[in-house]
């Protein structure tokens, strides 16, 4: 009955968006094609396992600072530089801050930022991606080259010089790591949408005189579905790893915020004297982006059994 | 061969001459020396500012066209990359550190590259074998690990080691020590000093190599021609290495071009985690400062890396790939 069912799910995934007449049968195959995706997705353990730690630093995010009474601005002038201890569970630093607080706020910002960068990104690379493919010619000439331009610059000396000026809000630098990180993904996306536009449906919406803008919106990119949703959880790796790269360095988020990033920079100078500033930080952000590859390698076998390597390349 | 080569290198120094001319105007944007006369006392008014910048072709209320134009022409006819806000040559600071960085995006480039590609084909040739599984899960780990905490793991693991085990030659800090004298002496002390911060670039390099060279070298062990140079005699080795590998390489080869921006932001990160005086920590001073003439210097040498590694990479596939060579 499986080998059945995964015999079927790419016919039926590609097949999508034609059948429109029969609409109740259409229903229940999608239900069944939902529930097999998640028990391909549950017969992985390491991504299992990768969603429970993601939920569990989620929570700890969402609801860290429920247990306790300090916020992550509150200096505690009694305790500088402590070790861990019952009454600052992860220690404090310098400044009497403590380090729970810190992690709950910094984990809080760090995933805001890594989400919304990486939906963001997806949205943008999708069109623009799947709009060079599919319009062909020139405007797929001139946006590779462009795009091959900005893989190849460093960008993230650029990323640099643009947030120093403009950062310290971390909302403009969800703007900014977006403007320089959509490049690999569209890249990947223009790849696979150049055989999408050779597809009979495609050509016959077209024939029908249906306009390229709803062309690509309606036909091209929810075909790219397992791709977007793949690349989606990576990119959530990499927004991490870039923003704690930029803010270990001050060009990302700056105090009096905090994110992990900065939280890693304050332990930075005495990682032998006070370990704990360090290490839980390192900690945290090592298990957000291993938990959100396990995933991204789940969704990757449960949506595309066909896919073998996938695109584990690009990494800034 | 050779004209697609020249083809190829003359593509790269045009999109030098664009990434450093494009960082030129991001800078004059982003960047503001004004600001450092903000804190000076007595407060300089905005003309006296504005003249102590001129000399150094950073005037403001010159219009931007005819600053990009002196400094055009200084680097192009010169090669003098202007001088900082207080005065200091560009030339002379970049001089130096432009060795040092090099030397360190160089070896990790190399060692990354010889050692994932090895690790890939070892582990591909023996897919789901203990070693093929346990350097799979430590390359997934590695891979996902930010530069600036295997930087500093690196740090903690090495003054460890110096403590109990008494070592003496992990160096965390630095790229030479001050009282070496005499050539070989030298040599050794800066040999020492670079042991760690490229072993932390390296561990960031390696994985992407690994992962991918494995992934490539599984697609083409099974292909018809692999099983049919094995048929004609060869061991599954031979057949490997000759066939299977020659095609799996071409894409890897292509990707180091790629891959150069990345070591380069690791410098960054190694170089400020270590403290070396090299191009990328003159980059974070340099923006820190406002010093928009320092900014492009760096990110020319960062493209120029770039374009020197993506030649590299072309005449490797040259070699590797007859497709290229015919056509």
């Amino acid at each position: 009955m499986t080998t059945n069912a995964s015999t079927n799910a790419p016919a039926n995934a590609s097949a999508e968006p034609v059948p429109r007449a029969a609409g109740s049968t259409r229903k229940r195959t999608s239900l069944g094609l939902g529930r097999l995706y998640l028990r391909r997705f549950l017969r992985n353990r390491l991504a299992v396992v990768g969603v429970v730690i993601f939920a569990l630093l989620v929570l700890f995010a969402a609801l860290g600072s429920r247990f306790t009474s300090r916020t992550y601005t509150d200096a505690d002038f009694t305790a500088l530089t402590q070790q861990p201890s019952a009454r600052h569970w992860f220690g404090t630093n310098q400044g009497g801050n403590d380090i729970y607080a810190c992690a709950v706020h910094g984990l809080q910002r760090s995933l805001t930022i890594a989400v919304s960068v990486s939906v963001l990104t997806i949205v943008v690379a999708a069109i623009i991606g799947s709009g060079a493919a599919y319009f062909g010619g020139r405007v797929e000439r001139v946006t590779l080259a462009v795009i091959h331009f900005l893989l190849i610059v460093p960008s993230f000396l650029i990323l640099a010089l643009v947030s120093h000026r403009l950062a310290g809000d971390w909302r403009v630098l969800i703007v900014v790591l977006t403007v320089f990180g959509w490049m690999s993904t569209a890249r990947v996306i223009w790849s696979v949408s150049t055989s999408l536009r050779e597809r009979d449906y495609v050509k016959a919406a077209e024939f029908m005189g249906v306009g390229p803008l709803r062309i690509i919106l309606r036909h091209i990119i929810p075909n790219l579905g397992s791709l977007l949703i793949v690349n989606l959880t990576l990119g959530v790796v990499a927004t991490v790893l870039s923003e704690t790269a930029l803010s270990f360095l001050g060009f990302g988020v700056q105090t009096p915020d905090v994110s992990l990033g900065t939280m890693l920079a304050d332990g930075a100078g005495t990682v032998t004297s006070a370990p704990w500033l360090f290490a839980f930080p390192a900690g945290l952000v090592v298990l957000l982006t291993v938990s959100m590859t396990f995933i991204g390698d789940g969704l990757r076998d449960a949506l595309d059994p066909t896919s073998v390597t996938g695109s584990a390349g690009g990494r800034r | 061969m050779l004209r697609h080569v020249t083809r190829k290198a003359a593509g790269w120094l045009l999109m030098i001459v664009v990434a450093t001319n494009a960082t030129y105007f991001l800078a004059s944007w982003f960047l503001d020396p004004r600001s450092n006369f903000k804190e000076l006392r007595p407060v300089r008014s905005e003309a006296q500012i504005d003249r102590a910048l001129a000399p150094y072709n950073l005037d403001p209320t010159v219009p931007l066209v005819h600053r990009w134009w002196d400094w055009f022409t200084s680097v192009t006819l010169h090669f003098d990359w202007g001088k900082s806000p207080t005065g200091v040559s560009v030339n002379g600071e970049v001089g130096y550190r432009a060795l040092i960085s090099a030397e360190l995006v160089v070896v990790a480039t190399v060692l990354s590259v010889v050692i994932g590609v090895a690790l890939g084909v070892y582990t591909a040739a023996r897919q789901y074998g203990w070693a093929d599984r346990v350097s799979q899960a430590v390359s997934i780990v590695v891979f996902n690990v930010p530069t600036s905490v295997a930087a500093l793991a690196v740090v903690f693991v090495a003054i460890w080691l110096n403590q109990h085990a008494g070592l003496h030659f992990l160096y965390v800090a630095g790229e030479n020590s001050p009282d070496v004298e005499g050539l070989l002496p030298t040599i050794g002390d800066r040999l020492l000093h670079l042991i760690l911060p490229t072993l932390t670039l390296t561990l960031m390099g390696y994985v992407g190599y690994h992962l991918t060279q494995r992934s490539l070298l599984l697609d083409t062990l099974h292909a018809d021609f692999v099983r049919t140079a094995q048929a004609t005699g060869l061991t599954r080795g031979q057949a490997i290495r000759r066939h299977a590998l020659r095609a799996a390489l071409i894409p890897t080869a292509a990707s180091v071009a790629f891959s150069i921006p990345a070591i380069f932001t690791g410098a960054v990160i190694t170089e400020t985690v270590f403290g070396w005086n090299g191009m990328g920590r003159y980059f974070i001073q340099t923006i820190s400062k406002n010093d928009v003439h320092g900014t492009v210097a760096t990110a020319a040498f960062a493209a120029a890396l770039t374009a020197i590694g993506a030649i590299l990479a072309d005449i490797a596939t040259v070699f590797l790939d007859p497709r290229v060579r015919v056509s």
